[in-house]
């Protein structure tokens, strides 16, 4: 009978207990697609400058989702959301500690974003390839500050 | 050199597997080094340096020296039992049938190793790897997560070859680093000199590995990428700004 008890307790605790860990601030979760997507983008551009011919719609679509995608990064850092919140995440305590400089460097990125949608609307590759660079320097800028180095 | 009542010395190993071995060991911590550091244009000069070294030796063992040849030294478990049972019955000229083992499994990893770094990124998405373009983000994720275990597994599998070699020092009492730098090994025994691959045959060979590993460099033009002397921007839709969104 005791046994029994346990097992019901257990059954109406355990369920609470994992809504828990299973709702964390959907900031992270927000943030970790948002990167994704800027990701795919960047590749989906940087794979048209290698490939025998570059298609420049797929190049626009990329730049669209990138400018839009980087507006975002900047409110998915709420307070709370850093490390040791229990959730895995790679963003460094420097976000919260340097906001100055974390939001000099997320305005980096939607200028940069902004310019590579400009280039790839006048179709001038040249322009756009110097515009992606730009881009690429930006995510590589922040990523050296504010984002836990791989092992 | 008629001398054959002991120690006769025959050229094991030709000089084309000696400077591969030994740029195998240079490269494989300078790739790692680089990889750490995230030095990758040095990474990627690196790593296509090694997959030519890698392509020139599955070649080399296929049309080189007898004892470079896969043919001639990767043996069954049969053969393996029998070495292990027995290892001083018989002088092996070469690789015995348990260190073809080894052989195979160091060259396998390091190819492996070697194409999925060829497809592999970095989070950002800019330094990839020069086959990179031609598959799917995730695709490459999971090439460059591979990237990282099959180095591991590498590096396990270089310890055991060093243990290996340890061991054939200390209780076999066989030095086999001597003749991986002389190319010569004594035998007590007569043996037969392996049949060595000519020079000009290993500079063929050489300058075809070469040549791949540019091609792949370059991202194996012209259906994954352009010749590096086609200069211009080709572009696949016609760019009409009024057309745009």
């Amino acid at each position: 009978m005791k046994k029994l008890y346990v097992i019901a307790a257990s059954l109406m605790v355990l369920p609470a207990i994992s809504a828990v860990a299973a709702n964390p601030n959907p900031a992270f979760k927000q943030r970790h697609q948002n990167f994704e997507a800027m990701g795919k983008a960047m590749k989906g551009i940087f794979d048209e400058f290698k490939k025998p011919a570059a298609s420049l719609a797929k190049i626009r679509a990329n730049s669209a989702v990138l400018a839009q995608s980087a507006q975002k990064v900047g409110g998915h850092f709420p307070k709370g959301t850093g490390p040791g919140a229990g959730v895995k995440t790679e963003a460094l305590p420097a976000i919260w500690e340097k906001p100055a400089e974390f939001k000099a460097a997320t305005d980096r990125l939607v200028t940069a974003t902004a310019g590579l949608q400009a280039a790839a609307a006048s179709g001038d590759m040249a322009k756009i390839k110097a515009a992606a660079g730009a881009v690429g320097g930006s995510c590589k800028g922040c990523h050296d500050s504010f984002r836990k180095p791989k092992d | 050199m008629t001398d054959q009542v002991q120690h006769v010395k025959v050229v094991v190993w030709d000089i084309p597997v000696r400077l591969v071995h030994w740029s195998f060991v240079a490269l494989l911590p300078a790739l790692w080094w680089t990889a750490e550091t995230r030095q990758m244009d040095l990474h990627f000069t690196l790593g296509l340096t090694m997959a030519g070294l890698v392509v020139f030796r599955l070649m080399w063992g296929i049309v080189g020296s007898t004892t470079a040849r896969f043919s001639r030294f990767v043996a069954g478990p049969k053969a393996i039992s029998r070495y292990l049972k027995a290892p001083e019955d018989n002088p092996v000229v070469g690789h015995n049938p348990l260190g073809a083992l080894s052989v195979v499994a160091l060259l396998g990893l390091l190819a492996l190793q070697v194409s999925l770094g060829l497809f592999a990124q970095d989070t950002d998405a800019v330094d990839s790897g020069p086959l990179n373009h031609l598959v799917s983000w995730d695709t490459a994720t999971a090439a460059s997560e591979a990237h990282g275990i099959v180095f591991n597994l590498l590096a396990a599998l270089v310890v055991l070859h060093i243990a290996a070699i340890v061991f054939y020092r200390i209780v076999r009492k066989n030095d086999l680093v001597t003749p991986m730098i002389s190319g010569r090994r004594a035998f007590a025994t007569r043996v037969a000199q392996p049949a060595l691959g000519s020079w000009i045959k290993a500079v063929v060979v050489a300058m075809l590995a070469a040549a791949i590993a540019l091609w792949i460099g370059y991202g194996v033009p012209p259906w994954g990428a352009k010749f590096p002397w086609e200069q211009t921007d080709t572009l696949q839709d016609v760019p009409a700004a009024d057309s745009y969104m």
